[in-house]
């Protein structure tokens, strides 16, 4: 029964509330003018972006701070020498384009070095926040840089890679005396469509992206660690292939179905010689872990980056290789491609890193004699 | 929808649209708003919560409110924890004491430190200089411009000197073929040529992985602006720590290579044209013009190998006394680590192709035949007892091993069985007995001796008829697991061996994979069966610490769950892949391999 008293009573709270929700929103206001935003961004944020945004705000302050105290410690002033040295001796001897040159470079050097490597700059902290992200992330992922940075990695990143994830958060001794690097492949979501536009969120696709980087041990306040990565879209973009390299085809199972005649130079096999052949009977015996966890990648996420291995040279030796590898959908045969039916593969581009060493050595049974091929 | 429930998805339309700071559909209306519209819009986005939630389910308003909440006050706790002033408080502060702590902090970080302050034409979360420290911090790596037509560095970052320890001084104006391995110089030159030495560019159709011949007219590709570059080479380092001074510390051609320490770069990047300066402004598409007035370079950045001596790449780690081999399913040697000779006295080439019964001795059999059987059934590693292996003078040397079988993540069949030997003693006893045991001589008089001295094996006959050479054993292991997968396919394991005749294809069974037998011709992957695609998508990662570790091997049922190993035919493969590769709340969507171009 609501009699008047109640009803008084009610008001008054009631505008109450009202004044202390005008409050905070002034206070509010104040804090997302101190961030340095665009006044368009600004304007459109809600108040829990404005907390992820602060956050992110004073983490990285306190980052810099710390890099700049460990820099200095480490006697950069020498850095400042050279820069100095370097801009007196270009005064002479430079063409006039190759002045131009350097001056773009120094001015744009960020910005170059994240256009080089296709990918952006992410600091995650060790609970996944992240912390922040360069400004071209939206060009990889449509979301832009105030709509992610201050949110958690897991919101965006596919279950199954949580695990692996977490794994790469985890701060180590090592990682306390010489920071240790991380490398690894995860599958986050993306707003970009096809034409390049931002969709929503609700209808976002996976992108698989290599990440690398190195974990920064904070020794002030181990909440303040975090992880410094690059992180780029696999696959990676058209890029002329060298001699050095040889793309090959694969079934699910890493056997080969389709190798490109270079391999002939490189490795002395023929490929009509691989067909069918496992790529694990091909590499060094050492290198089956790396190369297994490559071949989950590509099942898993259908990107991969496979770091150095090493592969059996015909008649002796080995090379050290790194592959790149994507897993391709299979596809029926259509008007515009009247091919035949290809079912699901592995198409690889193989990297040659270093001559044939040790020319004399035999050390697998496919290098040994032709009578024990296929 | 009823006309309520359309007007407020409408107006939920709308406040979507607005609330571009957040990608989180339960946040509130932005902070601008007086607080009269604040009151409504809280109910109308409360309905539009709501209406957000009918598709999945009818969750009570309270619970919304309730989550939105503890959100909130979770970030503020995160807040009170950044903020020095609100540390000491013992006790827990309000939001709005926080909030105003908060702005008193920003207030002070931008008032002190220099670094931070804004530019009034573009704001950023880090001014550039920053930037480029974090980047160049995270990647190990260093920018780089070099000229095409001889190398010439024009530009290197900083960064150089930590990575390779040359000053930039040292490097500006030289040549990056003095610095790049000998053998790699060709390789490195024809990324950097303008030649038109290649013919015509061979492409990968990225969907169908097929090659096929492009009509571009030679070397346009090369010379355009834009055009990637992505390679490897071994570059000097300079091992010299004390920075610059030495001159002389200055590697020269004429030194030998096994002087000189290299590391693996990793360069990748892209071709930029520099016009003359008479033209102003950057030239990005007239990089096809072979304009003497431009010049071409290669923009790239250069990463060192995670290892610059490649053994230290996350192999597993062997000590002198120890070497690996590889055996196939039967025991027959496939590879051989050199370190075996030391031991054992046979070069690889000796022992590859030959089983490892022709080695073992007689009383080690029937221990080392049922670890055979063990690795082959077993995920785990297994280890041997101690064991006598004959070397090549006939003696013999008392090793250990550990076995485990390596599975191929997609198929679950035994590729092979590494094992990783260690000596446990050289001790030459047995030696008289043993050796005429080793001749493998079809000699009937040895193989009656061999037969009355081997020890009764279980599962291997030995009735009169048959004569037992050691090197059968381990075929017999061998052909034991793959009939015994044979009879008893299980769903969760694909069982086929690689060594066996093409199976039958049995529509009963859901997950036969039929593997034709390599014969050179390409091979086919056939799946019959329904699709199960329900379990993987509910499975999780759960392989943990082992894809980390070197542990034995991983392989996809232990890590998805099974289900992926009920493959079938190729849609219900692309539905399997498409839950992968999404959202749960999205329809397939191919993925983009327009941006998948390989070109030779």
């Amino acid at each position: 029964m609501m009699t008047a008293d109640k009803e008084k009573k009610r008001a008054i709270s009631r505008e109450a509330a009202r004044k202390r929700r005008r409050v905070e929103t002034d206070v509010f206001e104040d804090l997302s003018r101190l961030l340095p935003l665009q006044p368009s961004v600004r304007s459109h944020l809600d108040k829990p972006s404005i907390i992820r945004l602060t956050l992110s705000y004073i983490r990285m302050h306190t980052l810099l701070k710390e890099n700049m105290k460990t820099d200095a410690g480490a006697g950069d002033a020498t850095w400042v020498q050279h820069g100095l040295e370097v801009e007196e001796g270009f005064n002479g001897g430079q063409n006039v384009e190759q002045k131009e040159c350097w001056a773009f470079m120094q001015s744009e050097e960020v910005n170059m070095y994240l256009r080089v490597m296709e990918g952006f700059v992410m600091v995650l902290s060790t609970e996944g926040d992240m912390i922040f992200l360069s400004d071209n992330v939206s060009k990889y992922m449509g979301l832009t840089q105030t709509e992610l940075m201050g949110h958690n990695i897991f919101e965006y990143t596919h279950p199954c890679d949580h695990e692996e994830i977490r794994h790469n958060l985890r701060l180590t001794a090592e990682d306390v005396w010489c920071s240790q690097k991380r490398d690894f492949v995860m599958r986050i979501k993306s707003t970009l469509t096809h034409r390049g536009r931002s969709a929503n969120l609700k209808s976002a696709t996976w992108k698989v992206l290599h990440c690398q980087g190195r974990a920064k041990v904070c020794m002030a306040s181990s909440a303040a660690s975090c992880f410094l990565l690059t992180c780029r879209p696999l696959p990676l973009s058209h890029t002329l292939l060298s001699t050095h390299t040889f793309t090959s085809q694969h079934s699910m199972d890493m056997r080969f179905t389709y190798c490109d005649q270079r391999v002939a130079s490189l490795l002395g096999y023929r490929p009509n010689e691989l067909l069918g052949r496992s790529i694990y009977d091909l590499c060094h015996t050492l290198d089956t872990n790396c190369l297994n966890k490559n071949h989950l990648n590509l099942c898993l996420k259908s990107q991969s980056v496979s770091g150095q291995y090493r592969m059996m040279v015909k008649g002796g030796g080995y090379v050290w290789v790194e592959s790149h590898s994507a897993v391709i959908p299979s596809s029926r045969p259509s008007r515009s491609r009247p091919v035949t039916h290809q079912p699901l593969c592995i198409l690889t581009v193989t990297y040659v890193l270093s001559g044939v060493e040790e020319p004399s050595l035999q050390l697998s049974l496919d290098q040994t004699t032709d009578k024990y091929l296929s | 929808m009823t006309s309520a429930s359309a007007a407020g998805s409408s107006l939920s339309m709308e406040i979507t649209r607005k609330r571009k700071g957040s990608t989180d559909n339960q946040d509130l209306k932005p902070a601008s708003l007086n607080d009269v519209e604040m009151e409504e819009d809280q109910n109308r986005s409360d309905e539009e919560d709501q209406h957000a939630k009918i598709k999945c389910f009818r969750e009570p308003h309270s619970q919304i409110e309730k989550r939105r909440r503890d959100k909130m006050n979770n970030l503020i706790d995160k807040l009170s924890a950044m903020i020095p002033t609100c540390n000491p408080m013992s006790r827990k502060l309000d939001k709005l004491t926080v909030l105003r702590m908060a702005v008193q902090h920003l207030k002070s970080l931008k008032g002190s430190s220099n670094s931070f302050s804004e530019t009034s034409c573009k704001p950023s979360f880090l001014p550039d200089e920053e930037l480029k420290h974090l980047v160049l911090k995270a990647a190990d790596g260093f920018l780089f411009v070099v000229g095409c037509d001889r190398g010439k560095i024009i530009f290197v970052s900083e960064s150089i000197t930590k990575i390779l320890n040359y000053s930039r001084t040292e490097l500006i104006g030289q040549s990056l073929f003095d610095y790049v391995h000998p053998k790699d110089i060709g390789k490195v030159k024809e990324q950097l040529s303008a030649s038109e030495s290649h013919p015509r560019e061979r492409l990968i159709d990225a969907k169908t992985g097929l090659q096929v011949q492009a009509d571009l007219p030679v070397g346009a590709t090369r010379l355009c602006s834009g055009a990637r570059r992505s390679f490897f080479c071994r570059v000097k380092y300079n091992k010299i720590a004390v920075k610059n001074e030495e001159k002389d510390s200055h590697p020269n051609t004429s030194k030998k290579k096994e002087s000189q320490k290299y590391c693996t770069v990793y360069c990748t990047g892209y071709m930029r044209s520099w016009p003359n300066s008479h033209l102003g402004a950057e030239g990005e598409g007239d990089g096809d013009k072979q304009d003497s007035s431009q010049f071409s370079c290669l923009v790239a950045v250069g990463r060192v190998h995670s290892s610059s001596s490649p053994q230290l790449n996350g192999e597993v780690k062997v000590k002198p006394t120890e070497f690996i081999t590889r055996y196939a399913m039967d025991g027959k040697f496939t590879f051989v680590d050199q370190r075996a000779t030391t031991v054992l006295g046979y070069l690889p080439q000796e022992l590859l192709g030959t089983s490892c019964y022709e080695y073992f001795h007689q009383d080690d059999l029937p221990h080392l035949v049922d670890r055979h059987r063990k690795v082959l059934r077993s995920k785990d590693k297994i280890e041997t007892n101690c064991y006598k292996f004959k070397t090549k003078y006939g003696s013999f040397v008392t090793l250990q091993s550990q076995w485990f079988s390596f599975v191929n993540p997609w198929t679950k069949e035994v590729e092979y069985i590494v094992s990783t030997n260690t000596v446990v003693s050289y001790d030459n006893s047995r030696a008289g007995r043993s050796s005429k045991k080793a001749e493998q001589s079809s000699n009937s008089k040895t193989s009656e001796e061999c037969k009355k001295s081997l020890p009764v094996i279980p599962g291997i006959s030995t009735t009169s008829g048959t004569m037992v050479y050691a090197g059968s054993i381990g075929t017999h292991i061998a052909n034991e697991l793959l009939d015994f997968n044979r009879l008893n396919s299980s769903p969760s394991s694909g069982n086929v061996s690689p060594f066996s005749l093409p199976q039958e294809k049995s529509p009963q069974t859901l997950n036969q994979f039929t593997n034709s037998v390599p014969n050179g011709e390409t091979s086919e992957m056939e799946m019959p069966g329904k699709s199960t695609s329900d379990d993987a998508q509910a499975a999780s990662f759960s392989a943990g610490d082992s894809l980390m570790g070197d542990n034995s091997n991983l392989d996809l049922d232990s890590v998805v769950g099974p289900g992926l190993s009920n493959l079938t035919n190729d849609e219900a493969n692309m539905a399997l892949f498409m839950r992968f590769w999404e959202t749960d709340t999205n329809l397939a969507e191919t993925i983009d391999l327009e941006e998948m171009h390989w070109s030779l």
